[in-house]
């Protein structure tokens, strides 16, 4: 009997000897499934409008995820470490393929010029997709390389100046403004985990808002003079000033969020996405949710993402190294200046511009690039001997 | 492997990266229920007037009802047969049914059932019984819509009194626009939800605002009257190849018109029709003032010189001035000569010695004018304004002319003595019957008007017309002294052929010369009424140009006494001897 117990014992402490985050993964594919049922309430009228298919942007939807949630589940059980070679690589490959959007290969949409067509599978990618993965990727390499240095003035002004050249080049040759700040945050969100200074980044924040402030300022008093951004700055102000043009689609996501009010409209039912409000399925897909859920399924949905959040910090805080530990915080911080962001967007907040809700929104290579951060956070989590989990 | 030390640090970072995350989120989430919550209602409004699209039903018009409830203009249900080029799904069966139903060429709907616009109208004012069949073949992309239609059961019957509607179910003349606010009633909606492409999204389902129907009007006209005032109007007319005839029956108590009669009337069910012989290629200006010109109220809307008739006026203001009694003896020796001119009598011989009563049933020129003279310009003058012939009678159709008069100023005795008998000036045939029945009645000036009330649907009274009404324009004596004279015209002088036997009837006649003189075109007239001592009725008829014999007492009289045998009955006027 106290030989069984004992190696009962010592097979159970072999089993959880590693841990999997099943919660984390729970909440992925939670958000997943949502996404799923979202996305075919929101976009089957007009897919079927268009295609004659209710469902042609679920199957594409559904395609992806499953191609995602396989290369997730091959970066899990890759051991994160054999990333770190490839960091710099990583950065240059991404510096390159940004211009290859100008090219033949490049794919345009929405008025936009963003994307890859890879050839063959007919699959098209996002260079700022790869750019972000590369970026965690390479600013955790640099930050575990630097060691201390790390925390001087001169290592923290190269941790900072790292990320612009990319953040320029998708911004100047995609117009692609949201995916810049992203890259930004994402490393200034990293270097501020690596650095144990605070002063700095709270005059950096504070700097941020008072140039924001700034521009809005100039806008407002240069009579809308400027072009493209500034009078998407004006119809921020002021939805209803501009309702046919800047203002359209912010002010279709309020109409959505408005009429859904705390209950929604139910599942199914919204009325904005007959047409109304553009990109229902992507970027406003959120106010969609709104519409037909209501406060309770907004705050499901936030309230997932906080968890996820949480999932992150924990598993960054109980890495083995900081290598690993920096790969989860680019990955929190990307996560979570994109779910900000976009809600930030949709309840007019700040100006509009075109971010894809994390998980749920419809981009098919957004999604496959999220589940591969995903796998790499997993890869860490695998890592933490249950001993140090603290 | 991260030091117990660096561990530390970076597990503050991390948790208050990730509070700030949090913490953002949960300002957001804030920010959310602000909008849902608070701004709700106006968002929601925006969205729901965004999602709907207005349809209008179209309110049916009042009806117009003569005195006895008989309906005048009525609403017909009629259908718009239109295609909707989407939802055609058999082309060719749709242009054959629809060719072979409405009687359309093929051509003319092959080119609409084929031509790409969201919705074609193929035909509209189509019967409900064709849209009622065109229904039951259940054609895909053909849609039969239902819509009112003015309607008048009695064709051509007060045509230029009631007026019609155009297109919009809005009066054009007449009564239909003079009461339009009263019949037009409010327009109610179909509210359908679309996409943003304007496709109606079928689940959603559609909300309706129910119109609101107009009222019914009622109206003093006697369907009754007014046919029978119409055949005998016509039968003039043809007899006596005049231009036109207008008969104009009134209750002189208080100004109820009871018929308006124009001949030629036009058919009111289609108004737009010009008469045969038309040519066809005429501008549009000419054909709207040909229309015009079908459309107009000769009983309101012209003047004219009203000739002996008016001696009704010039009598009662010598009477009520003193100037003259019945009694009053006069000598006619065929002319009489005024400052310069010598102005003939119609009996070029003379009527020699008589008295007033005399001379007014000998309709004598000398005797009147004499009676103009002895009054003077400014009381005549006074008495014409007193009597309320320069203003409008006020009547409720549209368009009523205006007395055409000479400035008191302007007047010497010369024009004093042709106003005198009623020439010079002109006035329309409403201000001539409503002024002799305001002489006659008492000397209360009415109102001459058709709306008497509004009802609904159910009959309960709306609202009940009043119409001002002056006393005392003349005297009680002098009114009864006016409808002996009159009487006495009927019974025993010019007036004879008014005579109706049975009854006492008042009556004056009179044939003008219409300008310029000399031309040979003349207007014979006649007013009458009865019964003589207690008017309830009073009636001009005027015959236009009439050719032969052109005297009113031989050509308008007649008419009338033929009215009167017929509606004094009617109107349950008891014989004298009875």
């Amino acid at each position: 009997m106290a030989a069984q117990r004992t190696s009962r014992k010592r097979r159970k402490k072999e089993q959880t000897e590693y841990f999997f985050d099943y919660s984390m993964l729970f909440i992925v594919l939670f958000l997943l499934g949502f996404g799923l049922v979202m996305i075919y309430s929101a976009s089957s009228y007009e897919a079927f409008q268009e295609y004659k298919d209710a469902a042609y942007y679920l199957k594409k939807q559904l395609t992806a995820i499953v191609i995602g949630l396989v290369m997730m589940i091959v970066t899990a059980n890759i051991p994160y470490h054999f990333w770190e070679r490839f960091a710099l690589l990583g950065y240059i490959v991404s510096a390159l393929l940004i211009p290859v959007v100008l090219t033949p290969l490049g794919v345009e949409s929405h008025g936009a010029r963003r994307w890859i067509r890879i050839p063959g599978i007919g699959l098209n990618v996002q260079p700022a997709e790869v750019a972000k993965l590369c970026m965690i990727l390479f600013l955790a390499t640099l930050v575990c390389k630097m060691g201390k240095s790390v925390r001087t003035m001169k290592g923290f002004i190269l941790m900072v100046i790292i990320p612009f050249p990319i953040a320029g080049e998708i911004y100047l040759i995609t117009q692609n403004l949201s995916s810049a700040i992203i890259i930004l945050g994402i490393a200034v969100l990293m270097v501020f985990v690596a650095s144990p200074d605070y002063k700095k980044f709270v005059i950096m924040g504070v700097g941020v808002l008072a140039l924001a402030a700034l521009a809005v300022f100039l806008v407002v008093s240069g009579d809308g003079e400027g072009g493209f951004r500034s009078g998407r700055i004006l119809a921020w102000l002021n939805p209803e000033s501009d309702p046919q043009n800047k203002g359209f689609q912010t002010l279709q996501a309020l109409y959505a969020i408005g009429s859904g009010g705390i209950w929604g409209k139910g599942l199914g039912q919204s009325m904005q996405k007959l047409s109304f409000l553009p990109e229902s399925q992507n970027d406003m897909i959120f106010s969609i949710i709104c519409e037909e859920l209501g406060i309770f399924g907004a705050i499901a949905v936030i309230l997932m993402f906080i968890m996820l959040l949480w999932r992150m910090m924990v598993i960054a805080n109980n890495a083995g190294d900081l290598f690993g530990a920096m790969l989860v915080v680019g990955v929190m911080g990307h996560i979570a200046i994109q779910a900000i962001l976009n809600i930030a967007v949709v309840t007019n907040t700040i100006p509009n511009t075109g971010i894809s809700l994390p998980f749920i929104s419809y981009g098919g290579s957004s999604v496959m690039f999220l589940l591969i951060e995903i796998g790499l956070v997993l890869s860490v989590a695998r890592r933490i001997q249950l001993k140090e989990l603290a | 492997m991260l030091t117990d030390n660096n561990k530390l640090f970076h597990r503050k970072k991390i948790l208050t990266a990730f509070l700030l995350c949090t913490g953002i989120l949960v300002l957001l989430f804030g920010r959310l229920v602000y909008l849902s919550v608070w701004e709700a209602e106006h968002y929601s409004q925006m969205a729901t007037s965004l999602h709907e699209r207005e349809r209008s039903i179209k309110a049916a018009r009042g009806r117009i009802l003569d005195r006895n409830g008989v309906v005048l203009a009525d609403n017909k249900t009629v259908c718009t047969v239109s295609v909707i080029h989407n939802q055609i799904e058999d082309p060719e069966r749709v242009t054959e049914v629809l060719c072979q139903e409405l009687g359309l060429s093929e051509e003319y709907v092959k080119n609409r059932v084929e031509k790409y616009s969201s919705m074609e109208r193929i035909k509209s004012n189509v019967d409900k019984e064709t849209g009622d069949r065109i229904r039951e073949y259940d054609l895909a992309g053909v849609k039969v819509d239902e819509d009112y239609k003015r309607y008048y059961p009695y064709d051509q019957l007060a045509s230029k009194v009631l007026g019609f509607t155009g297109g919009d179910n809005q009066g054009i003349i007449g009564l239909e626009v003079k009461y339009e606010e009263y019949l037009q009633g409010e327009p109610g909606y179909i509210l359908t939800v679309t996409d943003a492409k304007g496709i109606e999204v079928e689940a959603a389902g559609e909300r309706r605002v129910e119109p609101v129907p107009g009222s019914d009007l009622c109206i003093s006209l006697d369907m009754n009257i007014q046919s029978y005032a119409t055949q005998l109007a016509a039968q003039a007319m043809a007899t006596k190849e005049a231009d036109s005839v207008s008969i104009l029956v009134m209750d002189p108590r208080n100004g109820e018109i009871l018929a308006m009669v124009n001949v030629p009337e036009f058919d009111l069910n289609n108004p737009y029709e010009l008469p045969e012989g038309t040519p066809e290629n005429i501008s549009s200006e000419e054909k709207q003032n040909l229309l015009n010109g079908i459309w107009r109220n000769g009983c309101i809307n012209d003047t004219y010189e009203p000739g002996s008739t008016f001696k009704i006026i010039t009598a009662a203001a010598g009477l009520e001035a003193g100037a003259v009694t019945p009694e009053s003896t006069f000598s006619c020796p065929g002319f009489i000569v005024v400052d310069d001119r010598k102005i003939r009598c119609h009996k070029i011989a003379g009527h020699g010695s008589q008295d007033f009563v005399h001379a007014t049933m000998n309709s004598c020129n000398p005797v009147f004018i004499t009676v103009g003279l002895r009054l003077g310009v400014e009381q005549y003058y006074k008495y014409f304004e007193e009597f309320g012939l320069k203003t409008k009678t006020g009547i409720d159709l549209p368009g009523e002319a205006g007395t055409i008069m000479h400035k008191m100023e302007d007047m010497g005795n010369v024009e004093l003595a042709t106003v005198s008998f009623g020439q010079s000036f002109q006035i329309t045939p409403i201000q001539l019957l409503t002024t002799a029945a305001s002489i006659i009645n008492g000397g209360v000036r009415v109102t001459p008007h058709f709306g008497v009330k509004t009802v609904d649907a159910e009959g309960n009274v709306l609202e009940v017309m009043e119409y001002p009404a002056v006393e005392g324009i003349v005297s009680q004596e002098t009114s009864a002294t006016m409808r002996q004279i009159l009487e006495m015209v009927v019974s025993e002088g010019s007036g004879k052929n008014g005579k109706v036997e049975g009854f006492q009837i008042g009556g004056k006649t009179a044939t003008s010369q219409t300008l310029p003189r000399g031309s040979g075109r003349y207007i014979a007239s006649f007013v009458g009424f009865a019964p003589a001592d207690d008017p309830q009725v009073i009636a001009l008829a005027i015959v236009n140009n009439p050719q032969g014999v052109y005297y009113g007492g031989q050509v308008a009289a007649p008419i009338v006494r033929q009215l009167f045998e017929n509606i004094l009955p009617y109107l349950g006027i008891m014989r004298y001897n009875q």
